[in-house]
């Protein structure tokens, strides 16, 4: 009991250092163990992507930066795999400026590895339109004429001349809008986007933010969800990846440490806290006899 | 009853749309530099013009302007897409307005920077060498930008990509990581220190979101792995999906539909300029 009440006095210091510890731990071994468990608004977003016909294309929507890199990061991955692995053509937009380089370099890193065995190219399966500011006037604009809104694409070419948009004009040429985001932006492209023109919508949040979105699971509203890492780990699982090393499934081990370490402390913390309680009840008893 | 017929909306709406098209088109070299002169002249007389506008038409043509607005998009939704209607072939056209307005609201925020920081370091207020900082940086990664630029167009290689790349890979990425992580820390002291359960709601809340955290994670879902079959209910992934699946989302949407007609009334309000505060509150 003594050693509970202790601890409610330990300096922060010592629980900064326990969270590194804790944190750095999965990230130093590097774990490949994916998600068994694949959850019903997994494999919708899978069946939605992986129906997704040849002569259509997927609109990935990235509202996320560095800041969030670890959730929505793998969850980009994810995604563009299968896409690039099916030959499923994709345009990935940026509403962030540092998000925009972070997907297109995910997007490079993936065509060199699967350039060899899948032949991918950019311009030709997948295409980056870039750093775009985000109003509604342009989430629209991709509904009715995807071309004219977008423009250029991320490394200056017009978007018109790639073969990637060949026979892509408006909505009727889109097979999938992906929301991939750190805010709260599902809304947005909810209401310009997919609702007016039919579109399947697929959201890849944060964990924080994932708890909002299942009021729209259970509408139809949207058709699939991929739950932060977690999320993207039990996308992999589904693409054939369950075995090897990624960013996801690091991440995901890390976040089992990372949680179970916050109940600990929880208990802990609450624990010290009633031992407190119960000393200071007794001494007030004691004192009272006095 | 319709005013004009289809064709007629057509013709009309496809001249100006050509107007615009022919207004936004690639210019080059000298007629490029002229289109921006004159664009900045033409700009600078529209801004004179409203400044000269006596001050009680103001307001009426700040209401005006958002009112029409407002009234473009609003009047496109509503109107059913299996009739057709003028006002798509504009969207891409509005959509740029809409662009280069936030793009004054980029330089409205840097000008602000500028004179808060360039304040501090001429007055030598406390912590102006991060004022400093901030001048460093933002002309090191905009000349790197620019440069970047100018040598991919020129199609020079060199170390113009490598310097941008070790400004905005190695330190704007890795320092905006960093500053959000630093809330784990933060959330980990707060667990331990103020997160005190005082209450039977409280208690509640913990044992929720401790179940939500652990179905979430493989960890978690190892810890029930063991449970028979007929058990298979109380595991903790099926339990939390539950959670979210059942009461969270039953809440959520309430929660929404509050937020919804809250929202809608707000924004009918700021569209209508009934909003206190539109003007700032005083005439303008």
């Amino acid at each position: 009991m003594d050693i509970l009440i202790k601890l409610q006095k330990i300096d922060r210091r010592v629980i900064y250092a326990l969270v590194i510890v804790v944190l750095m731990v999965p990230l130093l071994l590097q774990p490949k163990g994916h998600p068994k468990l694949v959850t019903p608004e997994v494999h919708h977003a899978f069946d939605v992507i992986d129906s997704v016909p040849k002569d259509k294309m997927v609109i990935l929507s990235s509202f996320w930066g560095p800041s969030t890199e670890s959730e929505n990061g793998p969850q980009t991955a994810a995604l563009m795999r299968h896409m690039l692995m099916k030959g499923i053509r994709f345009g990935i937009v940026s509403w962030d400026q540092a998000g925009s380089q972070i997907t297109y370099n995910i997007g490079k890193s993936l065509e060199q590895e699967l350039h060899r065995r899948y032949g991918v190219r950019y311009g030709v399966d997948w295409v980056h339109f870039g750093y775009k500011l985000q109003n509604e006037a342009a989430l629209r604009g991709i509904g009715t004429d995807l071309p004219t809104t977008m423009e250029r694409e991320k490394e200056g070419k017009l978007v018109s001349t790639l073969p990637v948009m060949r026979g892509i004009k408006d909505f009727h040429n889109i097979g999938a809008v992906v929301e991939i985001t750190a805010s709260g932006t599902l809304e947005g492209t909810m209401t310009y986007t997919t609702q007016p023109n039919g579109l399947k919508l697929l959201y890849c949040p944060t964990a924080v933010m994932s708890v909002e979105a299942y009021r729209y699971l259970d509408s139809g509203q949207v058709k699939g969800m991929l739950n932060s890492a977690v999320g993207a780990a039990q996308y992999e699982t589904l693409i054939g990846m369950s075995n090897v090393t990624t960013q996801a499934s690091v991440t995901t081990w890390t976040l089992s440490t990372a949680h179970i370490f916050i109940i600990v402390l929880i208990l802990l913390g609450n624990l010290g806290y009633f031992a407190s309680k119960k000393a200071a009840r007794r001494q007030g008893g004691e004192a009272s006899n006095d | 009853m319709t005013i004009l017929t289809h064709n007629q909306w057509s013709a009309i709406s496809t001249r100006f749309y050509k107007l615009w098209v022919v207004t936004i088109a690639d210019r080059h070299g000298w007629q490029l530099a002229v289109f921006i002169t004159g664009a900045l002249l033409v700009g600078a007389l529209a801004m004179w013009m409203l400044m000269s506008v006596p001050t009680r038409f103001r307001k009426p043509i700040v209401m005006a302007v958002t009112f029409l607005g407002g009234l473009i998009l609003a009047l496109e939704f509503l109107i059913s897409t299996d009739t057709w209607h003028p006002l798509t072939d504009f969207l891409p056209a509005y959509g740029n307005v809409q662009m280069v307005i936030g793009s004054f609201a980029l330089l409205l925020g840097l000008v602000n920077l500028f004179m808060i920081h360039a304040e501090a370091v001429n007055k030598r207020t406390r912590g102006w060498i991060n004022s400093f900082a901030f001048f460093v940086a933002f002309f090191a990664i905009m000349i790197a930008g620019f440069v970047k630029d100018y040598a991919a167009a020129k199609a020079v290689s060199g170390s113009a990509d490598s310097i941008y790349t070790v400004f905005f890979e190695g330190f704007l990425m890795p320092l905006s990581s960093t500053m959000f992580s630093m809330i784990a820390f933060y959330i980990a002291s707060a667990a331990y220190r103020a997160f005190r359960i005082r209450s039977t709601e409280s208690a509640l809340m913990m044992i929720t979101a401790s179940i939500i955290m652990l179905g979430l994670v493989p960890a978690g879902q190892y810890l029930t792995s063991g449970l028979p079959g007929w058990l298979y209910w109380l595991r903790l992934e099926n339990v939390s999906y539950w959670l979210l699946t059942s009461p969270n989302m039953a809440v959520q949407r309430a929660m929404a539909f509050g937020i919804a007609v809250g929202a809608l009334a707000t924004g009918l309000r700021i569209w209508l300029s009934l909003e206190r505060g539109s003007f700032f509150d005083r005439q303008l």
